[in-house]
Formats: structure tokens, C-alpha cells, sequence
């Protein structure tokens, strides 16, 4: 849908000429989506400029960050948060950063190692915004989701610019809940639709102690990226369990204990694809790591703060896996395959290799929840696969699921995924089959399925959240300009 | 085949973005995080690597559609490579290729940039990308060198285009001279009938013109019987090196960047920089010497059917894990007195200098724009010059520095070697 002349020229005189563009031989580069247009606003002022025209034109709107994913609707305006992209603050002492949408994990990360500090790290990767909200590798110790968005300013559908928690009464970022308005079940909505409409412009971030060096020693040319020492007090191991009962009791222990720096349940495949530079090394290394594990296993880091810690958590943990029957793959163990697992897991929260690699597309079925109930359910998904590895419709990774636990405790994430080449119409269609089946009966098994919808099926399940956020939804959009969706991508 | 060929590699891109990044594990803090100019300058997705891509697939499905606003993404781009390093750091597929198969197929619609087109026409006039201010050889007069089109030479020297015709570069071929002649190399130029490798041609997208210099050189050394064939600027190293082996034109010919064969000299005892030259640098590398300086791989096969995104037979990407890194930094080691200190982004994810693809003539404010970046990073590791290896990176520095007022001074690491052993 094409803009009128006048409605492209109010857009343009809010961002310039040079921040607009409705080119149709731009738009296979957005998501292959027939946009209004582009736009790049630099800052907020801009956004609820162009926010007000999109309610004065009706015109629907989205805003998002690097943008890997998204599902768009022909003719809707794209906010590409690019040019927004300052970190505002990192405040050591109250233990929080405050980014705009289009600082990545990587930059931000890199700039809290300096000063003995980290954040959570998403399972897109570090490659994506700081700001997203999601869960990743190292939710063991820094949680997850919308936990560790302290106050944000928010642009509502209206154009109203929001100051939610502390930020709502103050200049102050450290508290996303007062003293303000807290409008956290809003503005970070764990549920389907799991965005918020409007755009974040700011927020603030939780960080974390970071046990490790100011910068990890990286050694070596692309992709063959190694450490030339492993840190201080930093391990990295697999094991391999003989049960998944076993696995889940080390998992439990080790959360209980409070010893693990991120605690990551990959499958061998992960770490196959983790380690490997090509699709054939990494299909070599699976075949061979699968002869070296009894059956399902975890990666883990310790990351002691002294000598003495590391070598408490080292003890711990031995006398953990050992009760639990665990086995320690040999070639994790590896001083430089364990380097790289460091770095893979800490600074690039894997992603890449493991998922789209294979043959460019993959899709994933994410469910919250008590990890041993939500294990049993990513079981049968893994059973489902099956056959599409026989058939070669996608990569064969054994079948398994991964996961981690949250906050070393219980809860945690369960995902499987296949990985396919999307050009396959056969795959293609077996995949999506597989998904709407595996998501439908977690759903009917009352497993919390991140990516499970539609809303009021979903609503009628949860206390019929979805009539409350359905008639919140009408009053902060009243011209249904972001209706739906709208957060950041 | 031209982009057809790359349609797979293309539509394998997901759009992660890390094409517009240094990989994930090199970020070391908010500023030098970037690495693709273009994205860096003009925001919109489509100029970076992946968007690049993404249009490519598009326009193969649906036809090619060439509005301004496209032919500006594509020639607005260095070719600097930079992006499919940080690509395959991760994924198995081509991404300068195809980038490069959609330059050479406007070409060949005749959808060129005008500036480029003028570079051209001086190329096929002249032989030379440079627009001629004497003769060709005449920065060799008077030093009495091996005449290659007249004499047998085991060494040939090409100087290249710039350095042979900018009276501010010949000092490099002269300063190449005397460090061969102190090693005692027994080198010969082709002088006048020396013509440009067409290395540039290639990347503005001129196939032809390209392969045309390559026959003529590669005609021109056959008749010298040289060996190796030595030069004095990257563009022309990989344009010998790769491209010419990319097309079968190589044969066994031995191709050596001036550093490399500084490193070898020294190592090998036949060159021993005495004199200190007391300097704090930092040294940039090119990026046809660098991650586009990896040999040339041959391979030719086939997709296997499946689930995964693989040939048979294999197919080993390009990944710049193999380009000229070390060389120049040994040699500079090797230059008493010198101290190297290290920008944020450097070997295969280097920040390019902004010359690359034609740029600094289609759009010589993006080059500079460019260049200006590298120099802030320069300025930051506190170092007081900046050595290169490439006539085009030291001659857009210069510019760069001239307009901001930067104190840093720029060599091509020649001049540091020709100092140290005079």
C-alpha cells in the first residue's frame, strides 16, 4: 500500500530525507514485506512524531531492532530502530545499564567486562539488542524474560511518552516498579501475544557480577576463533547422563547449590555445532559425539570469584555428577574446545551455528515451566521428529531437546527445534505440521508453549487473561495503529 | 551463470545482521563494533551484506527492477569482504560473491555509475585506472632496471596504476627499488608497457575489461618468463593472486606483495633493517591483501538433496582465515625502533579505508566518510602514524587527514623499510 505524496512528506519532515525510504527494491531486504515505508527515527522525539502521524493516518506501525525475525502485515510503517543506538548510562553502583533498542548484547557486554560486569545475553544472541526481552544461556545466574528490564520509556500506540517505575517520578532507571507507575505486566507481557504496543526507547537493564577478565583472551583467525588460556577459576564441561531422571536431579542439585554460572542442557548436536566451523565437520562431530554420551546431558560453567570458590564449586559439582551417575564428555574437556565453548556460550550465546547453519531456517517450540514435567513433554515432541530424519526432511540431531534452568532453580526453559532448508516445499510443509501439532498438544497438556496461540484459546486456559488485555490493548491504541504487536523484534 | 549460481547461498541468509558487525567474540567494547561501511553510512538495511543478498534473491524470482534507489545500494559498497567474514564466521555460504555477481550483471545490463564508466573508458584507452600524467615507466628513469619486455627476469616488479602515475606515490616503486637492490634481488619492471592488473575493473563490476588486462599480463610475464610476480599495491596482489587463478589465468606463477617479500627477504638474512626509526604505529590492513588475499579455491559441484545446505563435493568457503596478516606486522617488527600497537579492528575484520568497488570514484564523500572512521581508530591507540600496504589505503588517508586536521601521519610500509636500511 502505497503512501500518498503528502503522508510521505509528513513522515520525511519528521526524520528527513535521508531516513525514508519506500522503495520497493529495498523491501525483499525487510522481510520480504510490501511496507509503507521505512523510516529511522533517531531518537524519541522522533518516534512519537511519527507514532502521532500513524494514529492521525491510521496508518499501523512497527518498530524493531536488528529485525532477524518478524511476521509483518503488507502496508504497515517500519520503524527500523537503527540509528538509535547509544548506551546511556552503565551505573555500577545501582547495578544497571540504560540502552536504546539498537546497542547490541556483544557492545554492551563488552563494555561491562571492563568493569566487572555482565548482563543476560539472549538467546538470539549477542549479535541482537541488549534490550530484548527473552531468556538465554546464562539465566542460571542472571534470570531471564522480562526480569531484567528495570524502568522503561515507552511510547505508547497514542504517541504518549511513558516513564514507567523509578523513571516515573525521578531521573532514576533502578526500579521498573516505583516509585512511579509500574506497569510491568504491560510493558513486558510474558504471554501471547508476548509483545507490547508501542516501542521501547530506552530501558533499563539489571547487570551482574562478572567473575571473569576485563576481555576473554581470543586468539586466532575466523572462524577459527580459540583462547590461549582458559580464565582463572572458569570450566566449562558436558556430561552425560544414563537417564533423564538423572540428568534432572544433577540439574536440580546444581541449581540448589547455587555453584553454576550458566547451566545450558545442550544435546551433543549443540555442541557439535558449537565447536565445528562447517556443516560437514559438524555432521562428522555429532556422529562422533553421540558414541561418547550414555544419554542426555547438560553443558556447564563454573566461574568461581577466588581460587578458593572455583575450587568449592569443583567439588560440589564432582560429588553432584558423580551421585547422579554422570559422565564428563572427554572432548569438552579439551583445553581449547573448551575455550571456544566459553566464548560461544558467554559472548555469542551460541544461536548461529546451531540453528540456521544447517540449511538456513529452523523452527522451535519454547515451553516455560517446572524443567523435569516440562522435559517429559519436549520427549514426545523429540518422537515426533523422528521421522522427519528418517525421511532427511531435516537435520538429524538425535531427536533431543534442550534447555536451561532460571535463577537455579525449578523453573525453567524447554525448546526443541528442527532444522531444515526452508526451500524444501516437502520440509517445509513437515516441519510446520510437526509444530502445529507439537504446540497444540502442549497446550491441551497444559505446557506452557511460548509460541502457542491463538490468544483466546490460549486466554481461556489463563484465567481468560486475554479479554483483560484485549480491552487494555483498546484503550492505549484507540486507532488500532500497533494493534497486536508492536514491541521490539 | 553468473548470480543464478549463488541463488542457494543467497536465499540462505537469515538476516541474523552479523554481517554488520566484527564477529561477536572481537567486540570489545561500544565504539569499533561495526565493520561494513555501507550499513554503517546509510542505515537501511539494504546496503549491508545480508540485505544485498535478500535483494539479490528477490530480483532472481521476480525480475530485476533497476530504480536509483538500487543501483545506490550497489555501488555504494567497497567490496571490502568484510561482511562475509563475519557471516561464515558462523555460516556455510558465499556472500561477496554473489555481491559481486550483481555488480558485474548491471554492468552488463548497462546500468553502470557514470564516474565508474569514466574510469573505464581511461582503462581501456591507457591501460591504466589512473588517468595518465606522463608515461608509465617514468618513475624507473634513471635507475637503469631490467627491461622485463626486453630482457628474461625471474622477479617482475609491477608497481601498479597509482603508484606509477601519482607523483606523490612513485616514491613507493623507488623506495621498492632500493630495498630489492639491497637484498640483491634480481628483479625487472615492464616500465611503460606495464598495464593495470584490472583488479579495480573487477570490482566495479567491468568482467571483461578485468579479464582483458588479465590476458595482456599474463601474456606480458609469459614473454619475461617470470616467476614471481611481485607487487606494489593490494588491488593488484589479489587481482594476480586470486582473480587470476579464480578464472584459470594463473597458472603456476608465483604473485608476492611487496611485504611479503620484505618478510621473506629479511627472514632469509638478504635484508637486515639496521637504522632505528623510533615510531609508535598502527597498521592497517588492506583488504585485498588481507581477508581478500586468501588464495583462490577451486571447486565445482553440486547441492546434495537434504535437509542440509551442502555440495558434493564439499565446498571449503573463503572464510579470510587464510589471508596476509602477519608478514607486514613481522616485517614491521623487524624495523628497529618500531613499536606496534594495534587498532580494535584488524586482519580479517579490518574497517576498510573506503576506496574499494570504485567508491572513491563514485562516491568519493562515503570513501572519505570512511576513511575518517579508520583515522578516529588510528588516532586511538595513540600510535603517530599509520602503515599500510595498499597505494589506494595510503593515498585516501592522506585525504581523510588533510580534511579533519589529524596529526597522524601515514606510510606505506615500504618507506618505513627504505628508512631502516638506508
Amino acid at each position: 500500500m502505497a503512501l500518498s505524496k503528502d503522508i510521505y512528506s509528513a513522515f520525511e519532515d519528521v526524520v528527513g530525507p535521508e531516513y525514508i525510504c519506500n522503495d520497493p527494491v529495498i523491501m525483499p531486504s525487510y522481510h520480504g514485506t510490501e511496507f509503507a515505508a521505512i523510516v529511522l527515527p533517531k531518537d524519541t522525539a522522533e518516534v512519537q512524531a511519527i507514532v502521532k502521524l500513524c494514529n492521525k493516518y491510521k496508518l499501523p506501525f512497527r518498530p524493531v531492532c536488528t529485525g532477524w525475525t518478524g511476521k509483518f502485515s503488507k502496508g504497515t510503517l517500519y520503524l527500523d530502530l537503527r540509528r538509535m543506538n547509544r548506551i546511556i548510562e552503565i551505573n555500577e553502583t545501582n547495578m544497571y545499564a540504560v540502552v536504546e533498542p539498537y546497542v547490541i548484547s556483544a557492545q554492551l557486554q563488552a563494555e561491562l567486562m571492563k568493569r566487572g560486569l555482565h548482563l543476560n545475553v539472549k538467546g538470539a544472541g549477542s549479535n541482537c539488542s541488549a534490550m530484548l526481552r527473552g531468556h538465554g544461556h546464562l539465566d542460571q545466574t542472571t534470570s531471564g524474560d522480562d526480569r531484567n528490564h528495570l524502568a522503561i520509556e515507552w511510547v505508547t500506540p497514542a504517541g504518549d511518552i511513558v516513564r514507567s517505575g523509578s523513571l516515573g517520578s525521578s531521573d532514576e532507571w533502578f526500579c521498573g516498579d516505583g516509585p512511579g507507575p509500574s506497569l510491568r505486566s504491560i510493558l513486558t507481557s510474558a504471554v501471547p501475544p508476548g509483545v507490547t504496543p508501542g516501542v521501547f526507547t530506552k530501558a533499563a537493564l539489571k547487570i551482574y557480577h562478572w567473575p571473569g577478565p576485563s576481555r576473554f583472551p581470543v586468539e586466532g583467525i575466523s572462524p577459527k576463533y580459540y583462547l590461549s588460556e582458559i580464565p582463572p577459576n572458569f570450566m566449562a564441561r558436558y556430561f552425560s547422563f544414563p537417564s533423564v531422571e538423572k540428568m534432572w536431579e544433577a540439574e536440580i542439585k546444581i541449581g540448589e547449590s547455587e555453584i553454576a554460572f550458566e547451566l545450558m542442557g545442550f544435546n551433543v548436536a549443540m555442541v557439535a555445532a558449537n565447536i565445528t566451523t562447517s556443516n560437514e565437520e559438524e555432521e562428522q562431530t555429532f556422529q562422533r559425539l553421540s558414541k561418547e554420551v550414555q544419554g542426555p546431558g547438560f553443558f556447564i560453567i563454573l566461574a568461581g570469584n577466588s581460587a578458593a570458590d572455583f575450587a568449592y564449586k569443583k567439588r560440589v559439582l564432582e560429588q553432584i555428577i558423580g551421585e547422579a551417575g554422570g559422565r564428563s564428555l572427554a572432548s569438552v574437556e579439551d583445553p581449547r574446545t573448551e575455550g571456544i565453548l566459553l566464548c560461544q556460550c558467554i559472548r555469542i550465546s551460541a544461536s548461529i551455528r546451531e540453528t540456521f547453519r544447517p540449511g538456513g531456517a529452523f523452527s522451535s517450540i519454547p515451553v516455560m515451566g517446572q524443567r523435569d514435567l516440562t522435559i517429559q513433554w519436549a520427549i514426545g515432541a523429540g518422537q515426533a521428529k523422528e521421522p522427519l530424519i528418517e525421511k532427511g526432511l531435516i537435520v538429524d540431531d538425535g531427536g533431543a531437546f534442550f534447555g536451561w534452568g532460571v535463577e537455579q532453580g525449578h523453573l525453567g526453559k524447554t525448546e526443541i527445534f528442527c532444522k531444515y532448508d526452508p526451500q524444501n516445499p516437502e520440509a517445509k510443509k513437515a516441519v510446520e505440521d510437526w509444530h502445529n501439532a507439537q504446540s497444540a498438544r502442549a497446550f491441551q497438556e497444559r505446557y506452557f508453549a511460548l509460541l502457542a496461540g491463538p490468544n483466546e484459546e490460549i486466554g481461556r486456559g489463563l484465567s481468560n487473561y486475554h479479554l483483560w488485555w484485549n480491552k487494555i490493548q483498546q484503550a492505549l491504541d484507540p486507532n488500532g495503529v500497533s494493534a497486536g504487536a508492536g514491541a521490539l523484534v | 551463470m553468473g548470480l543464478e549460481q549463488y541463488k542457494g547461498d543467497m536465499e540462505m541468509c537469515c538476516r541474523c545482521s552479523a554481517c554488520k558487525w566484527i564477529p561477536m567474540q572481537r567486540v570489545s567494547g561500544y565504539r569499533y563494533a561495526h565493520v561494513c561501511p555501507s550499513i554503517s553510512k546509510y542505515n537501511f538495511h539494504s546496503y549491508s551484506g545480508g540485505g544485498r543478498l535478500n535483494i539479490g534473491a528477490a530480483m532472481l524470482k521476480q525480475g530485476f527492477n533497476y530504480t536509483d534507489r538500487l543501483l545506490d545500494i550497489i555501488y555504494n559498497c567497497q567490496m571490502c569482504g568484510a561482511c562475509g567474514v563475519s557471516c561464515n564466521y558462523a555460516m556455510d555460504m558465499e556472500v561477496l560473491e554473489p555481491i559481486q555477481e550483481f555488480r558485474i550483471k548491471c554492468v552488463e545490463d548497462g546500468k553502470t555509475h557514470p564516474a565508474l564508466d569514466q574510469v573505464i573508458a581511461g582503462l581501456r584507452k591507457h591501460g591504466s585506472e589512473v588517468p595518465p600524467t606522463g608515461k608509465r615507466g617514468d618513475w624507473a628513469l634513471g635507475l637503469h632496471l631490467k627491461d622485463a619486455t626486453k630482457e628474461k627476469v625471474d622477479v617482475l616488479y609491477h608497481a601498479g596504476c597509482l603508484i606509477s602515475y601519482d607523483k606523490n606515490m612513485q616514491k613507493l616503486a623507488k623506495a621498492t627499488v632500493k630495498i630489492l637492490q639491497k637484498a640483491g634481488v634480481e628483479f625487472g619492471i615492464a616500465g611503460d608497457a606495464e598495464t593495470c592488473s584490472g583488479g579495480r575493473a573487477y570490482q566495479m563490476g567491468y568482467q571483461e575489461d578485468f579479464l582483458n588486462q588479465a590476458q595482456k599480463n599474463m601474456a606480458l610475464i609469459k614473454q619475461s618468463g617470470a616467476k614471481t610476480v611481485v607487487t606494489g599495491c593490494a588491488d593488484g596482489y589479489q587481482a594476480f593472486k586470486v582473480l587470476y587463478d579464480k578464472f584459470k589465468l594463473k597458472g603456476n606463477l608465483e604473485v608476492l606483495h611487496i611485504s611479503e617479500y620484505i618478510d621473506r627477504l629479511t627472514k632469509e638474512g638478504r635484508l637486515k633493517p639496521q637504522k632505528k626509526v623510533d615510531l609508535l604505529v598502527t597498521y592497517h590492513d588492506p583488504c585485498r591483501l588481507g581477508r581478500l588475499g586468501e588464495p583462490w579455491i577451486p571447486w565445482a559441484g553440486k547441492k546434495v538433496p537434504g535437509d542440509r545446505f551442502v555440495f558434493d563435493p564439499p565446498k571449503t568457503y573463503r572464510r579470510g582465515t587464510h589471508g596476509v596478516y602477519q608478514p607486514p606486522r613481522d616485517v614491521l617488527k623487524s624495523i628497529p625502533g618500531v613499536k606496534l600497537t594495534e587498532m580494535t579492528r584488524i586482519k580479517e575484520y579490518a574497517w576498510c579505508c573506503g576506496a574499494g568497488g570504485g567508491v572513491d570514484a563514485s562516491n568519493p564523500d562515503f570513501a572519505q566518510w570512511t576513511a575518517r572512521e579508520r583515522i578516529d581508530e588510528a588516532e586511538s591507540t595513540g600510535a603517530e602514524a599509520l602503515v599500510t600496504t595498499c597505494c589506494w589505503c595510503e593515498k585516501t588517508f592522506h585525504q581523510a587527514i588533510a580534511e579533519t586536521g589529524s596529526r597522524l601521519k601515514v606510510y606505506d610500509i615500504v618507506e618505513l623499510v627504505e628508512t631502516a636500511i638506508t
